[in-house]
């Protein structure tokens, strides 16, 4: 039982770590980015083919980050501009089918470039003893650097003047232009904020088991289902509902059984979105 | 629309220009019939390959039309085309296997399933009201837990190796001309229940609520229910053909109602065609099965072009290529027509 629970964190602060990407740029500008997943693949592919080269994994991560961001920062620049144009629920829709059409441009170009395409970063030691319970040494890297990048996050926003900048114009638009914060540059920096987010995340996933060029899909909906839960727009909430979840996740893969493990997911993002649409911590 | 507006004119004559715009209404669709009708003896009789393209097109612009009525005359995004399929597709094929009901009862069962879960979809949507981001992504949710359903549920409906159907009546086939004229039939069947819808008084409803929700509700229109309407008649659309396509094909799995497969390939096509009207998703699937066949040699390839297609269509043609066209057409030749045959009920 200690064992599942613990688990279950490792996994949960993955999933919030997930989640967090997609929540700043849906609290930024209403834009449920549904290429999270694909930018995550380029993230952990182009890391893949630094290491093929010879270089060391740490080279690699730094790089693979670097290149999630600057797809991020490409989609920014030349798909969101016309989104940004709009408002209301036509910002939103068109956002969405914007970026539902990049996720498969992407992710049709990485199959048909890489086929067989891989990222796993072995981390070699003895398990680490936690509580009583040995856990692999991959996991507990994993978890110390989404720690350690939630922590960073909720800095940056609390206690930084362009962070505090970034929630004003999560707040109001209009007023922040008002006293002088340009809302299209703020966007471009937490678009390449949240492709470093997910380079961090093809990083991390790798750790613990090799990540495929086929991932994409299921990490935008995983990543949709944390941010929904846990309050579109809010950097907590995310890492609140990834721990909660992977808890959940983890207590019933081990005692009901896998498949229905991801309809309980799916159901509690639904069950959230019909009881309380802000989500855990949302505003 | 003008003439049932405009009261000039004696009885008689008010009648006759009534029917003669109820004729130009159905115009098109007796032209599509027409069209459908003699393109198998004209091109493909004899191919069975040619004729399982054309089935999968006609099944296509079918789901075309039934969520063109949801998202297109009602703006309920729906991302579970393929489910509602789906929900259509295996009830059939488990009752008439495991309840051994016969077929056609099998159907009208996965049809009138598919249009209560639609329906209901769209009761909580309203009821919750839910924009449009929230019901796609609850919809998205609805169709994917569905799918890990029948993953999961292995003696129901065998998991990824599928279901065979083994009542299937040969001539009615997926690469038999039979095959091609049952899905023809419901493609028609379909666009008449849209046309007829759109001629009604539920026709002018989804266009008030379509251009300007609040106004629509002020004037007296019940939004809610409109809505409710339009998703519980475009699903049993939807799960209709999505049962005779598992009757026909005789073979169903998750794919055939995958996410992936069935609802992004809806949303290219109707969006091509253009949003809520009425010959839309029969240009889109008409146009898209043509590509397809030419790209069938590298599926990822077909991927990126989808991914192309959308974001053309929604940067550049927001109201479907077919309308960029016809208004290219018009100012071409300088007829400024006020409506174009494709698009009558649009003003």
């Amino acid at each position: 039982m200690k064992a599942v629970i613990l688990d279950g964190i490792v996994l949960g602060l993955a999933f919030g770590l997930l989640g967090v990407g997609m929540t700043l740029v849906y609290g930024l500008g209403g834009v449920i980015n549904l290429a999270y997943g694909q930018i995550v693949v380029v993230g952990a592919i182009v890391a893949s083919l630094v290491i093929e080269r010879g270089h060391s994994q740490a080279l690699a991560a730094v790089v693979g980050v670097l290149a999630a961001a600057g797809v991020a920062v490409l989609l920014d620049l030349t798909l969101m501009r016309p989104v940004y144009r709009q408002h209301g629920d036509e910002r939103i829709l068109l956002g969405l089918l914007l970026t539902l059409g990049a996720a498969f441009v992407i992710g049709g170009l990485l199959v048909w470039r890489y086929p067989t395409g891989a990222l796993f970063i072995s981390i070699l030691g003895e398990p680490i003893s936690i509580l009583g319970v040995p856990m692999a040494v991959g996991a507990v890297w994993a978890s110390v650097i989404a720690l350690a990048v939630g922590a960073a996050l909720l800095l940056f926003f609390g206690a930084t003047t362009f962070g505090r900048g970034v929630r004003s114009v999560i707040q109001d638009e209009t007023g922040a232009r008002l006293v002088g914060i340009n809302p299209s540059f703020v966007r471009t920096v937490v678009f390449a904020l949240s492709g470093a987010l997910a380079g961090i995340v093809a990083i991390t996933q790798s750790m613990n088991g090799p990540l495929d060029v086929n991932r994409g899909f299921e990490l935008t909906t995983f990543a949709l289902i944390v941010a929904v839960v846990g309050g579109l727009g809010s950097v907590a909430g995310a890492f609140l509902a990834g721990v909660l979840l992977g808890i959940v996740s983890t207590l019933s893969a081990h005692y009901i059984g896998q498949y229905i493990t991801t309809v309980i997911l799916l159901g509690v993002a639904a069950l959230t979105i019909l009881v309380r649409p802000r989500g855990l911590l949302g505003r | 629309m003008t003439a049932t507006v405009e009261e000039t004119g004696s009885a008689p004559r008010r009648g006759a220009r009534l029917a003669g715009y109820a004729g130009r209404a159905f115009l098109p669709i007796v032209v599509v019939a027409a069209i459908l009708a003699v393109l198998p003896p004209l091109w493909f009789e004899d191919s069975p390959f040619t004729t399982s393209l054309a089935v999968k097109a006609l099944v296509f612009a079918s789901y075309g039309v039934g969520f063109n009525l949801i998202f297109g005359c009602t703006n309920q995004l729906f991302l579970c085309v393929g489910a509602l399929a789906g929900v259509g597709g295996y009830s059939t094929a488990i009752l008439s296997d495991r309840a051994s009901l016969s077929i056609w009862a099998a159907i009208a069962v996965g049809t009138v399933s598919a249009a209560i879960i639609g329906g209901a979809l769209s009761w909580i949507a309203v009821r919750r009201s839910l924009g449009i981001i929230f019901t796609g992504i609850v919809t998205l949710v609805f169709s994917l837990a569905f799918t890990n359903v029948l993953l999961g549920q292995r003696d129901l409906t065998g998991s990824e190796t599928g279901l065979v159907l083994n009542e299937a009546a040969a001539s009615l086939g997926d690469d038999r001309v039979g095959g091609y004229y049952l899905f023809a039939g419901v493609l028609v069947g379909c666009l008449l229940v849209f046309r007829v819808l759109q001629l009604s008084h539920v026709g002018w409803a989804f266009r008030g609520l379509r251009d300007d929700e609040m106004a629509a509700e002020l004037a007296g229109v019940d939004v809610a229910r409109y809505r409710i309407y339009a998703a519980t008649v475009g699903s049993a659309m939807i799960g209709l053909t999505g049962a005779l396509f598992a009757y026909s094909s005789g073979f169903i799995s998750p794919d055939t109602y995958g996410f992936q497969n069935v609802d992004v390939r809806v949303l290219v096509l109707v969006a091509f065609g253009g949003l809520g009207t009425l010959l839309g998703p029969v240009i889109g699937a008409a146009v898209f099965a043509i590509l397809d066949e030419r790209l069938s040699a590298s599926l990822e390839l077909r991927e990126v072009l989808y991914g192309v297609f959308v974001i053309a269509i929604f940067l550049g043609f927001r109201h479907g290529v077919v309308h960029a066209v016809v208004t290219l057409f018009n100012r071409l030749f300088a007829r400024r027509r006020a409506k174009s045959t494709l698009q009558p009920s649009r003003e």
